[in-house]
């Protein structure tokens, strides 16, 4: 077998546009076959005009490493997107008891960890790599970016998805 | 058809359970697991003729409970699928050593977890007439 893992391999930054390109079909795709939403481009305005206005967010992070490399992806979404993915996914009819704080944290930590799997695999099929379990978290306001991020819309709610790489690029001088 | 689910996400174990209920096939029973280790201990108290595992958990991936699983003579005949984000070609080529009989990526829509179970399901049948 070929060596899949060289530590020289580098994943793309989200600021690549292929790379971002990338993950927004990860994004579409995972709310399209997983929770039968509609995924659209986002932009930075409407995105922090629903940031001041919804009071509950959550954020799902999911760590990874892919040889010598490790990042996160973390997904950022209201907590009412949530509980509608939620229904979608789990085909809770609307006259059924509304799910506990847990499950719809469940279910952000599986959204962030299929969109994490999905982008990886876009971008670097041929090398394999491990996910941890993803670390949910309720805020009041979706922090600032740290860096590129990519900005969606899911059944017209904004998401936003942000990428962090613990090694960085390998230069050829 | 005795069948055990191994998924870290309780949300995704529900999900393919419904789907389970949705398929063709005729279940006695579906049992879950949050992890190989758990896993590999429900197969040494029961008889499953289909598992569905994840691959990326906590405690023991699936891989490695694969790994062991393909080591004792006793689950030879377990149908083993694969249900997981990771589609990487090294990850699918390592599942055909591992005799897995389907590799399924997520995100996937439930039609197509329903359509390999019934596939499964006739396979199994032909197989014993």
């Amino acid at each position: 077998m070929s060596s899949t893992n060289s530590p020289t391999v580098s994943l793309p930054k989200l600021s690549d546009p292929a790379t971002a390109s990338a993950m927004f079909e990860a994004v579409r795709s995972v709310a399209e076959h997983s929770f039968f939403a509609v995924a659209e481009p986002g932009d930075e305005r409407s995105f922090a005009a629903q940031a001041s206005a919804v009071p509950s967010w959550l954020v799902a992070t999911v760590r990874f490493e892919q040889g010598a490399l490790q990042g996160t992806v973390a997904c950022t979404m209201p907590t009412s997107l949530a509980r509608g993915l939620f229904d979608a996914f789990a085909g809770r009819d609307p006259s059924e008891p509304e799910p506990g704080a847990e499950l719809v944290h469940d279910l952000v930590g599986e959204f962030s960890n299929m969109v994490c799997g999905a982008w990886l695999t876009r971008v670097a099929s041929s090398r394999t790599f491990t996910l941890h379990h993803p670390i949910v978290e309720p805020v009041s306001t979706p922090r600032d970016a740290r860096g590129p991020r990519l900005l969606a819309v899911i059944d017209d709610v904004p998401v936003a998805v942000e990428v962090t790489l613990k090694a960085e690029p390998q230069t050829e001088s | 058809m005795r069948i055990l689910i191994v998924d870290d996400s309780a949300m995704m174990r529900a999900m393919i359970k419904r789907v389970i209920k949705l398929a063709d096939v005729s279940v006695d029973e579906v049992f879950e697991a949050t992890n190989g280790a758990e896993a590999l201990e429900l197969l040494k108290q029961h008889d499953f003729q289909l598992l569905l595992t994840d691959i990326n958990m906590p405690v023991m991936n699936g891989a490695d409970m694969l790994r062991e699983i393909s080591l004792n003579e006793r689950w030879r005949n377990l149908s083993r699928v694969i249900i997981s984000t990771d589609g990487s070609t090294v990850r699918r080529e390592e599942a055909e050593d591992l005799d897995v009989r389907c590799y399924l990526e997520k995100p996937f829509s439930p039609e197509v977890l329903r359509d390999v179970l019934n596939e499964l399901a006739d396979s199994e049948f032909a197989e014993t007439e």
